[in-house]
């Protein structure tokens, strides 16, 4: 491990229920982050997804690429991220290829396409034992508040 | 008579803030006559790096606000 969650909070603004990161496993340099989310059957939102069918809904995924991503942007920009700025998604281009299920651990590898001080665009893969099960093209802005 | 690359850059802008081509005139100014906001003005960096295969230094983006200003970048990188 990398970076633990106590970690992760001192960059992410997300707080639980709402952090789908773990822990990071890989930092190549400005480039790559290599996040895991231990997807946990405890989970709230496997009791409506779907109730007898726990399935990790595709938008979780989503999140978790997003939080990924703003971890490599806050590494390749640390003195815009020092100013606690908002992180908005702006679009999403995305692909969900296998369920994810109660107890996979979900391997959220980022990729720096461009990053700018107030825009970022990363290409980002989830895989769970060593299977992609989602690929997402993220354009997010970033706000000093 | 348009050049090839700015045919192409056309395409390419055209389809990122997804108007038509033939509006999109090499002097409209992406911000204030094409509603270009900073999300889709990254994303035409990020395509135009991709397809030249350079990398555009941040302090020269603001500098580009119309078609005909990135056709000029590309004669200034030497893009044919």
């Amino acid at each position: 491990m990398v970076w633990d969650k106590e970690k992760i909070k001192s960059v992410l603004p997300h707080r639980e229920p709402f952090i789908f990161i773990d822990e990071i496993i890989e930092i190549h340099g400005t480039e790559k982050v290599v996040a895991v989310k231990e997807v946990n059957r405890a989970e709230d939102y496997f009791k409506g997804h779907f109730p007898g069918n726990p399935v990790m809904p595709g938008v979780l995924m989503i999140e978790a690429m997003a939080q990924a991503s703003i971890i490599l942007f806050v590494l390749d920009r640390p003195e815009i991220a020092a100013a606690d700025p908002d992180y908005y998604l702006g679009k999403v281009k995305a692909e969900f290829l296998a369920p994810v299920y109660p107890g996979d651990r979900l391997i959220v590898e980022t990729n720096k396409v461009k990053f700018l001080d107030y825009a970022a665009i990363t290409d980002v893969s989830a895989k769970v034992n060593d299977n992609v099960v989602a690929v997402a093209n993220l354009v997010f802005s970033i706000q000093r508040k | 008579m348009n050049s090839n690359v700015e045919n192409e850059l056309r395409k390419m802008v055209a389809e990122i803030i997804e108007v038509p081509e033939e509006k999109l005139s090499v002097e409209a100014d992406f911000f204030n006559d094409l509603n270009v906001d900073s999300l889709k003005a990254i994303e035409i960096v990020a395509a135009f790096e991709k397809k030249y295969r350079v990398v555009i230094p941040e302090k020269d983006i603001p500098t580009i606000r119309n078609l005909g200003q990135i056709v000029a970048y590309t004669k200034k990188l030497n893009i044919q």
